[in-house]
C-alpha cells in the first residue's frame, strides 16, 4: 500500500508541476493551453532524442531541455500564437490552443525521426539511489519529483503574492488597458508568464518520461490529471491546484494497488475493462463531481466572460453582393466533383474517397455544435464511435437491417451526448471542452475496451446495406445520404433555432434579456449534433466492413476539429472538403513520401486550424474575402467611392 | 400591444433595499426604484453612480447581495433574465450587444419569437420543423410587430443590413426596436441617446413618449443627457456612489441642490 501512496504522491507532483503552470498561464493571459501536454510530451521526446540519441549526458540533457529549450519554446510561442489570443472570442481562444495540441505532438516525429514508437524510461539517475524515509523505500528520482514540486508551488506563490511582478499579473488580470496605462509592461508581463508555463510543462514532461516512460499514453494521463486540477482550481487558484494534482495523482495509483484490485475483485474479475478503465477514468469523474459542485455555486454566470463566443462575421456583406449562383457555386462544384469521382476512381481510391464521404457526415455535426451552437466539442468522434459500435451490435447480432441499425445507434446517441454536456453547459465554452474531452477518454478505456465492443482488437462486423453492398452503389448512396444531413443542417440554420443560435453566438447576455433559453438551444444543438455525428461513424463503420473502435480514438477528435476548422467550421462545404482531405491527403503521403513524413497531414491541419481559427469559413471564406477585396479596390479606383452604410457597431 | 392591466395595485417593477458589492467596492446601497405602469422613470447620476449595475439587477443579469427586486407585486430576485423577459422586461445596453451576423430586422424576429418558445417541450415541438425546412415561417401577428417597430424607430430602410454594419447612433436605434418587439410591459433604457446628434436624440425622445402614450409601455431611462430625463420622466431618481441622493419629480430635481452637487461638484 505504502508503494503505491509514495507512487501516487510521485505522479501527482508531476501533475502538480504541469497544472502550476497552466494556472499561470490562465491567469496572466486567459487562455486556456490545450496543448499543454502536447508541450510537455515535445520537450520529453527533445529530451529522448538529446540523451539516446546524440549521447548526451542526461543531467545536462535535462537542464538544457528543461531550461533552454523550454522558456524559449514558450517565448516563441507566445510571439507567433498566444500574444494575438489575449483579446480573441473564447472559441477562437481555445481552437488555436486545440490546433497547437495537434501539430506539436506530429512534429515530433518530422523532427527526431529515428525515435522508436515505444520509449523506454531514461532515469535521471541511473541506476537511482535508494533511500528508506520512516520506513518507506524511495529512490532518488522520486524524491527529487516531489521535491521540486513543493519548490515550484512555494515559488510561484511567492511571485505572485509578494513580488512586483505578481501585481503587474494581477494588474493586467483586470485590465490589459488600465494596467498598460499605468505603466505595467503587459507584452512582458505574459511573455514571462509563458516562458514560465512552458518551463513547467517541460519539467513535468521530462519527469514523467523519467519516471514512466515517454508514451503517449502517459502524457494523455498527464494532460486529463492537470486539466481535471484546472477545474478543481477554478482555473486561477495555485493552492487548490497542487492540491487537487496530488489528489488526482494518489487516486489513480491506489486504484492500481493490490488491495483494492483484490477488493473490486468481488463485483468483476481483474481483467474486466471496466475495472481497468477505473485509473484511466478518475480524472473525468473528479472532473465531473467538482463541475456539478460549481454549478451550484456559479451565481453571476454572465460576469464571467462577457465578450461573443465567436469572431464577428464580416462574410455577410460580401455573399450579399454574390449572386445567388455564385454562393452555390463550391458546393456544386464539389457535389458535381463526388459525382463523376467513380468514373476515374480505382477501388483503393475509391475506399479513400467513400470513406471520406462518410467522415464529411459525421464532420457536418462539427457544423451545427461549433459553427452554429458556438460550442467546442471534442467528443464527436467519441459519438462517432458509440454509434458505430452500437450499429455493429444491432446488425449482427440481432440482424436489424443496418441502416435501420445506424439510425437507432445514432438515435441512442443523442441522450447519451446530452448527459454527457448536462454538468458543463451552463458554465461556459472551456468547461465543455474539458468535460467533452475528459468523457471522450472515458468512453474511450472503458466501453471501447469491452470484448464485446472491441471484438480482439478487429471490431465487430458491420455489414452493407442489402442491395447496395457494391462499391460503386454504397459509394453513391453515401452521397444521397450526405446531401440529406446536409440539408438537415442548412435547415436549422434558417430556422427559428438557427437565428436564436446566431444571436447567442453573439451576445448570450442578450439573448438571455429576450427570454430565449440559452442552455435549452446549446442542448438541442448539442443532441443534434451527436445524432449526425452517429450516422457519420455508422456509415464509416459500414463502408470498412466493420466498427473498429481504433478509428474513433479519443486522440483523433482534436484532429477531427482541427481539420473542420482548417476548410470553415461553419461551413457545409467545408465540412465535405475536411471529411474528403482527412482520408485523400494521408493516402498520398503514405504513396508519395517516406515513413518520416507519416505524420505530416496531422501537422498541417493542427497548423491550418491555428491559422484559421478566427474565421469560421476557413481557407474557402479566406480566398472569397481576398478576391472580394481586390475587386471592391477595383471599383473605388475606378469609379465613385462606394456608399458607406455607417461605421462598424463593433467599434463602441 | 397584450394585455397591459396590472392584476393588482402593485407597481410594475419594483426594487427594494438593493445592495451589490464588488469586492470591497459597494456599488450599490440600499438603493429603490419605483416604476407604475405607464410611467416614466429617470435615472441620473454621475459616472459610477451604479446605473448601469441597477439595471443588471432589474434585469436579473446580476444578483443582489441583498433587497428585492418584484414585478407585479411578486419576488423575481432569484429569477433569471429568461423568467424576467416572460414577465414583460426588456432591456438595451449602454455597451452595444446587437447580433452581429444578422440583419436589423432579423434582431427584431428573434426577440418577437422568443415568448413563443418558452419550454423544452415548445423546441422539441418545433425542432421537426426546423430540420425539415419549415422553422422560419412568420409567426402570427410577427410582421405587424416587427415592420411597426421598424417604422416606429425610422429604421425600415436599413432592414435588411447586417447588424455589423451599421453605426452606433443607428445600433442604440435598434436595440430600443428589438426590445420594442418582444412586447415588454417595461423597458430598460440605457442611455439610448449616446451616439445620437440632437435632431435624432429630439426623435427618439417623441418616440418614447408616443410608446407610454399609445401602447402603455412603462420606461426607465438611464442618461447622461439630463435635459432629455427632466423633460420626458415622470419621476426622476438620482444616484451618486450608489446610494439614492434625490428622488422625486423632475421639477424637483433640477432645483435639488444635492443633484447639483453631485453633477457640479459644489460644496454644500
Amino acid at each position: 500500500m505504502t508503494t503505491y501512496f509514495v507512487a501516487g504522491i510521485v505522479v501527482g507532483s508531476v501533475y502538480a508541476i504541469a497544472t502550476l503552470g497552466l494556472v499561470l498561464t490562465y491567469t496572466t493571459s486567459r487562455i486556456f493551453n490545450f496543448a499543454h501536454g502536447a508541450i510537455a510530451f515535445f520537450v520529453a521526446v527533445t529530451f529522448y532524442q538529446a540523451t539516446v540519441n546524440w549521447g548526451w549526458n542526461a543531467h545536462l540533457a535535462g537542464v538544457l531541455t528543461i531550461f533552454m529549450f523550454s522558456p524559449l519554446l514558450g517565448l516563441f510561442l507566445w510571439a507567433v500564437l498566444f500574444r494575438r489570443l489575449t483579446e480573441s472570442p473564447s472559441s477562437v481562444r481555445l481552437v488555436s490552443t486545440i490546433g497547437l495540441s495537434v501539430a506539436l505532438p506530429a512534429l515530433a516525429p518530422i523532427l527526431y525521426p529515428h525515435i522508436d514508437a515505444v520509449l523506454q524510461p531514461s532515469m535521471l539517475w541511473s541506476p537511482a539511489h535508494e533511500y528508506t524515509i520512516f520506513g518507506v523505500h524511495v529512490d532518488s528520482n522520486q524524491v527529487a519529483v516531489v521535491v521540486a514540486a513543493a519548490l515550484i508551488a512555494v515559488l510561484l506563490t511567492v511571485l505572485m503574492r509578494a513580488t512586483p511582478y505578481g501585481l503587474s499579473v494581477r494588474a493586467a488580470v483586470d485590465s490589459q488597458t488600465m494596467a498598460g496605462a499605468s505603466g505595467v509592461n503587459t507584452s512582458f508581463v505574459t511573455a514571462v508568464s509563458w516562458m514560465i508555463g512552458t518551463t513547467l510543462a517541460g519539467a513535468a514532461g521530462v519527469l514523467l518520461g523519467a519516471l514512466r516512460g515517454f508514451t503517449i499514453l502517459q502524457f494523455t494521463f498527464l494532460l486529463l490529471g492537470s486539466f481535471a486540477a484546472m477545474v478543481v482550481a477554478r482555473m486561477h487558484s495555485l493552492t487548490l491546484a497542487f492540491a487537487g494534482s496530488m489528489a488526482i495523482g494518489l487516486l489513480q495509483e491506489l486504484s492500481a494497488s493490490q488491495q483494492f484490485q483484490h477488493f473490486l475483485e468481488h463485483f468483476a474479475s481483474a481483467t474486466n475493462p471496466i475495472i481497468l478503465g477505473i485509473r484511466p477514468s478518475i480524472p473525468f469523474i473528479v472532473m465531473l463531481v467538482f463541475l456539478l459542485v460549481y454549478n451550484g455555486l456559479q451565481e453571476e454566470r454572465f460576469a464571467i466572460d462577457t465578450r461573443s463566443t465567436a469572431e464577428p462575421v464580416r462574410e455577410v456583406v460580401v455573399t450579399r453582393d454574390q449572386p445567388w449562383w455564385r454562393r452555390l457555386l463550391p458546393i456544386a462544384v464539389c457535389l458535381v466533383g463526388v459525382l463523376v469521382a467513380p468514373e476515374f476512381l480505382n477501388g483503393l481510391w475509391l475506399a479513400i474517397v467513400a470513406s471520406g464521404l462518410a467522415l464529411a457526415t459525421a464532420f457536418l455535426s462539427y457544423v451545427v455544435v461549433t459553427g452554429d451552437g458556438g460550442m467546442i466539442s471534442l467528443c464527436q468522434i467519441t459519438f462517432a464511435g458509440i454509434a458505430a459500435a452500437l450499429a455493429a451490435q444491432f446488425a449482427t447480432n440481432h440482424n436489424v437491417p443496418v441502416l435501420l441499425a445506424i439510425l437507432l445507434g445514432a438515435l441512442i446517441v443523442v441522450p447519451i451526448g446530452m448527459l454527457a454536456a448536462l454538468p458543463s453547459l451552463r458554465l461556459g465554452s472551456l468547461y465543455l471542452a474539458l468535460a467533452t474531452l475528459a468523457f471522450s477518454q472515458l468512453v474511450q478505456n472503458t466501453y471501447f475496451q469491452t470484448s464485446r465492443i472491441s471484438n480482439f482488437g478487429q471490431g465487430v462486423a458491420v455489414p452493407r446495406p442489402g442491395g447496395l453492398a457494391g462499391d460503386r452503389a454504397f459509394y453513391y448512396l453515401l452521397v444521397v445520404l450526405f446531401v440529406l444531413v446536409a440539408l438537415l443542417v442548412r435547415n436549422l440554420e434558417r430556422s427559428t433555432t438557427g437565428l436564436n443560435l446566431a444571436a447567442m453566438r453573439s451576445s448570450e447576455t442578450a439573448t438571455a434579456t429576450l427570454g430565449i433559453n440559452i442552455v435549452w438551444s446549446k442542448f438541442v444543438a448539442f443532441g443534434l449534433s451527436a445524432f449526425i455525428a452517429g450516422i457519420g461513424g455508422g456509415l464509416y463503420a459500414s463502408y470498412a466492413g466493420a466498427a473498429n473502435m481504433n478509428q474513433f480514438d479519443a486522440l483523433l477528435g482534436a484532429v477531427w476539429l482541427a481539420v473542420v476548422v482548417t476548410w470553415g467550421i461553419r461551413s457545409i462545404t467545408g465540412a465535405l472538403l475536411a471529411g474528403l482531405s482527412f482520408t485523400i491527403i494521408p493516402q498520398l503521403v503514405t504513396d508519395h513520401l517516406s515513413g518520416r513524413w507519416l505524420n505530416l497531414p496531422t501537422l498541417f491541419f493542427g497548423l491550418g486550424a491555428i491559422a484559421l481559427a478566427r474565421d469560421p469559413r476557413g481557407i474557402l471564406h479566406g480566398a472569397t474575402t481576398r478576391r472580394y477585396e481586390r475587386r471592391m479596390r477595383r471599383a473605388r479606383r475606378t469609379a465613385e467611392p462606394a456608399e458607406r452604410v455607417g461605421e462598424p457597431a463593433g467599434a463602441a | 400591444m397584450t394585455d397591459r392591466s396590472s392584476p393588482t395595485d402593485h407597481p410594475l417593477l419594483e426594487a427594494t433595499d438593493v445592495t451589490v458589492r464588488f469586492g470591497g467596492l459597494v456599488a450599490l446601497d440600499r438603493v429603490a426604484l419605483t416604476v407604475p405602469p405607464a410611467t416614466i422613470v429617470g435615472l441620473i447620476g454621475p459616472n459610477g453612480a451604479g446605473k448601469s449595475t441597477l439595471f443588471g439587477v432589474l434585469s436579473g443579469l446580476i444578483r443582489p447581495r441583498a433587497g428585492t427586486v418584484r414585478i407585479d407585486g411578486n419576488d423575481v430576485t432569484r429569477a433569471s433574465p429568461q423568467a424576467r423577459a416572460r414577465l414583460g422586461v426588456a432591456r438595451t445596453f449602454q455597451r452595444l450587444e446587437l447580433f452581429g451576423e444578422l440583419t436589423v430586422r432579423q434582431q427584431l424576429v428573434v426577440a418577437y419569437r422568443a415568448k413563443r418558445r418558452r419550454t423544452l417541450f415548445d423546441l422539441a415541438r418545433t425542432l421537426p420543423l426546423d430540420l425539415l425546412g419549415l422553422g422560419n415561417r412568420p409567426a402570427p401577428g410577427e410582421d405587424a410587430t416587427v415592420d411597426g417597430a421598424l417604422e416606429l424607430l425610422g429604421l425600415t430602410s436599413v432592414a435588411s443590413v447586417s447588424a455589423s454594419a451599421i453605426g452606433l447612433g443607428t445600433g442604440r436605434l435598434v436595440e430600443v426596436a428589438r426590445a420594442l418587439a418582444s412586447q415588454p410591459r417595461v423597458l430598460l433604457l440605457d442611455e439610448p441617446s449616446s451616439g445620437l446628434d440632437a435632431r435624432e436624440t429630439d426623435e427618439l425622445a417623441e418616440v418614447l413618449a408616443r410608446l407610454r402614450a399609445e401602447a402603455g409601455v412603462a420606461l426607465v431611462l438611464v442618461e447622461h443627457n439630463v435635459g432629455m430625463v427632466l423633460g420626458l420622466a415622470d419621476d426622476v431618481t438620482v444616484l451618486d456612489f450608489g446610494e439614492v441622493i434625490a428622488r422625486g419629480p423632475a421639477a424637483a430635481i433640477r432645483a435639488d441642490a444635492a443633484v447639483q452637487a453631485a453633477y457640479l461638484g459644489t460644496s454644500t
